[in-house]
């Protein structure tokens, strides 16, 4: 079985590629990228022309909430929210109920992800550094790295420790196990829910200040760099973070990092009359550090955009802001905004945002993916986005169960219409009957 | 016509407020003089404190008694609430029980927002975490233009726990609407971390603060700031924030001094100050109950033109 996207823009960023051509894919392979390629024996074609073909995207940082916390999101829904959102791979965080700190665990993901009702992508899960993120002592690494761990995560609970932090690294050295860090320093963040600033004053809530996030992005950059190991700083918010990586990249510290679309495209300010949907961690600052952000993502010094993807059942959400659970959903809207806010803006051109959308993450987790390239992933993964389609995100017509976002009414220009991972695991209303071709 | 919710004074206009308490006024000369208020017979409302208070909840029952709604008490201890019932839920069986107004009090900023959202009918906010407190403020500009004819170009002085402070909030906001200059005058650790949304100037000097302050607002030292790092001591703070005939020099010659209660005496305020003759903390109590019936009446739907009908102003008393 041949099938064929044709005429679109290939942007390719594992090979710096970017031109009007087509991808061929046989069986579940891909098996050639081209402005031409042997058409003969095609049994199903796509149009792309205006649309872009890109490596299927990578998504370092996503909550899938099972095991114990399907009342939020299940693998089902979430994979299929994140096929829907133009991901081929999802990475998975360990503070589950009980946190993935067992192989067993890691077995049960990777069979959920699996099942025929799931979203069709691969599911990389990360592990619990610590037993039960506890902070307590360390998870059984090795264990956790051979039944199949990407990476393993203090996200939900981040070690204060330094002591216990740095055998972290030192172990994980030693495993070549990357470790993605949530850096904040609970003893500054404290009950905050906010942005400690003008907007915390004016609503008498509880701020949590830049430096709760930039003290533990210093010192995990600081122990990376004695260590030697490799360290993912997750969710970069404020411009003070963002300088401390810079350095620590300077330095040589084998340290990367992400960002994630609210950060770059909200403000404390926005929180208005307590509106929950606008709660996350770290919280939303300000337009100087989104000013910033921009910069660091244009000069690489931000390496990737993760969706953050972190939904939660309408009963948590329906709470005072202070009670409220952080975070908002994410597949669904992480490729919009980095196309209405980054790309039409001009902020970065779509081979540099792809890249930080599919081959950097996947690089930086070391995954076989993030590729047009035949024979480099083991099965065709490929997003095809329409660039400049106008349309507003209703977030009751997502996948996911959880509807918590900001986003919801938003007008975004470019979504992603169709996405393949072997086979084809999305194709969105907006990819019209016409642009689908096949014969018999 | 809308629903009347008193959720806090940041989003009230002038107007309003000035309407609200010229109606406390026209309530406290009524009551003063034995005359009945507007009588609302069948009415019910619930006061649900899910935070401890005596003053507010008596103040609000008093009020009400006098507007002749009858009122009903929740409190968070051995309520639904105590078996894990959300708030939502609680709101939306009050709701069903036909309450006909609920006076809220919780400790989380910004929840009678959401108990509006869900109850549809008049929400009063009786104290919302840090956030607001808008029957207190409203109280306490009737108090201070009883004794000082107006507010207009007052400068008002709010001392110690600016940050933790609803009383301070809503007083700032209502205060600087109806034309006074704010000042927050406090140790760093207790001052809002970032004033420029907020209507006051910062001070960490008290002789600075009180330099020509008409009126001296002090406000409760909680005893946990000292646990929470935010003070060395108590003998710190006294020494560099009590308010006193001492401390009080700068201030203007007629200057009067508030204090929401309770009064820590010896710590934010010395007895002589707390019960010399510019003391005017126990008309504040005293106006709450006023403002808080004009409040009541409000939101139930009473009509301000009828009762100021015939009043005297007490803006253009103060004008006279």
């Amino acid at each position: 079985m041949k099938t064929l996207l044709k005429n679109g823009r290939i942007l390719d960023p594992s090979v710096n590629a970017d031109f009007i051509g087509s991808v061929l894919i046989e069986d579940d392979q891909i098996v050639e990228v081209g402005p031409t390629v042997d058409e003969t024996d095609v049994e199903e074609t796509y149009d792309c022309t205006g649309f872009w073909i890109t490596p299927g995207l990578v998504d370092l940082h996503a909550h899938l909430r099972e095991p114990g916390q399907d009342q939020k999101e299940t693998i089902i829904t979430g994979t299929q929210s994140a096929a829907a959102g133009g991901f081929t791979t999802v990475c998975c965080m360990p503070n589950t109920t009980p946190a993935l700190d067992r192989p067993e665990l890691i077995d049960y993901i990777l069979d959920r992800a699996a099942s025929p009702e799931a979203g069709g992508v691969f599911v990389a899960p990360v592990g619990a550094l610590t037993t039960d993120l506890k902070n307590e002592k360390l998870a059984d690494l090795a264990a956790l790295k051979r039944a199949g761990v990407i990476a393993v995560s203090d996200e939900g609970a981040p070690i204060q420790d330094s002591w216990l932090m740095t055998r972290a690294m030192e172990t994980c050295r030693m495993l070549d196990l990357p470790i993605m860090a949530h850096c904040e320093d609970l003893t500054l963040s404290r009950n905050g829910s906010i942005n400690e600033g003008a907007m915390s004053s004016l609503l008498g809530l509880q701020g949590i200040p830049r430096t709760a996030e930039e003290v533990m992005v210093m010192r995990n950059c600081l122990l990376s760099l004695n260590t030697g190991c490799e360290v993912h700083i997750m969710r970069v918010s404020t411009w003070g973070a963002v300088e401390m990586i810079r350095q620590a990249k300077y330095l040589g510290a084998p340290v990367t990092c992400e960002t994630c679309p609210p950060y770059f495209t909200l403000t404390d300010d926005q929180v208005g009359e307590f509106d929950v949907n606008y709660k996350t961690t770290p919280p939303l600052r300000t337009n100087i550090d989104i000013d910033l952000l921009c910069q660091a993502l244009a000069d690489g010094t931000i390496d990737c955009i993760s969706s953050d993807h972190s939904p939660h059942a309408p009963f948590e959400v329906l709470v005072p802001f202070d009670q409220a659970p952080f975070g908002f959903v994410g597949f669904e809207t992480a490729v919009a905004i980095t196309l209405t806010h980054l790309i039409h803006r001009g902020v970065l051109s779509p081979l540099e945002a792809i890249r930080k959308l599919s081959t950097n993450p996947a690089k930086i987790l070391r995954l076989e993916a993030g590729t047009l390239q035949p024979g480099e992933t083991p099965v065709a993964q490929v997003t095809i986005i329409d660039p400049d389609v106008e349309w507003t995100f209703d977030v009751h017509k997502t996948f996911s169960k959880g509807k918590n976002t900001p986003y919801h009414g938003h007008k975004f220009k470019g979504k992603p219409v169709a996405t393949f991972c072997g086979g084809e695991i999305y194709r969105d209303a907006l990819f019209g009957a016409d642009r689908y071709v096949t014969v018999d | 016509m809308s629903v009347r919710h008193l959720l806090g004074v940041r989003r009230l206009d002038t107007i309003q407020i000035q309407e609200l308490i010229e109606v406390s006024a026209e309530f406290r000369r009524r009551m003063k003089a034995g005359e009945a208020l507007p009588q609302f017979p069948g009415k019910v409302a619930g006061l649900l404190f899910f935070e401890g208070s005596t003053r507010t909840r008596v103040s609000f029952e008093r009020a009400a008694f006098a507007l002749g709604i009858q009122v009903t008490n929740f409190t968070g201890q051995g309520s639904s609430m105590a078996k894990g019932e959300t708030l939502r839920d609680t709101i939306l069986t009050l709701r069903q029980e036909l309450l006909d107004t609920i006076v809220v009090r919780h400790p989380s900023c910004g929840s009678p927002q959401l108990v509006a959202d869900f109850f549809r009918r008049p929400v009063i906010n009786a104290g919302d975490g840090e956030h607001e407190h808008p029957t207190q403020a409203l109280g306490d500009a009737l108090t201070i233009l009883l004794r000082k004819g107006r507010i207009q170009g007052l400068t008002v002085a709010i001392v110690g726990d600016v940050m933790h402070s609803r009383v301070a909030r809503s007083n700032a906001w209502l205060l600087s609407k109806l034309g006074a200059k704010v000042r927050f005058v406090g140790p760093n650790t207790l001052l809002p971390s970032n004033c420029a949304l907020l209507p006051g100037e910062p001070y960490f000097k008290l002789s600075e603060g009180l330099e020509g302050a008409d009126v001296v607002m002090c406000l409760r030292l909680q005893k946990e700031r000292m646990a929470q790092g935010l003070l060395s001591s108590i003998g710190e703070y006294r020494r560099l924030y009590q308010v006193n005939e001492r401390t009080l020099r700068p201030a203007a010659k007629d200057v009067i001094v508030m204090h929401p209660g309770p009064i820590n005496r010896g710590v934010e305020l010395d007895d002589a100050t707390a019960d010399g003759p510019r003391s005017v903390i126990l008309d504040q109590v005293e106006s709450a109950v006023y403002t808080r019936a004009a409040v009541l009446f409000w939101a139930l739907g009473g009509d301000p033109d009828a009762v100021l009908d015939g009043a005297t102003s007490v803006f253009e008393e103060a004008e006279a």
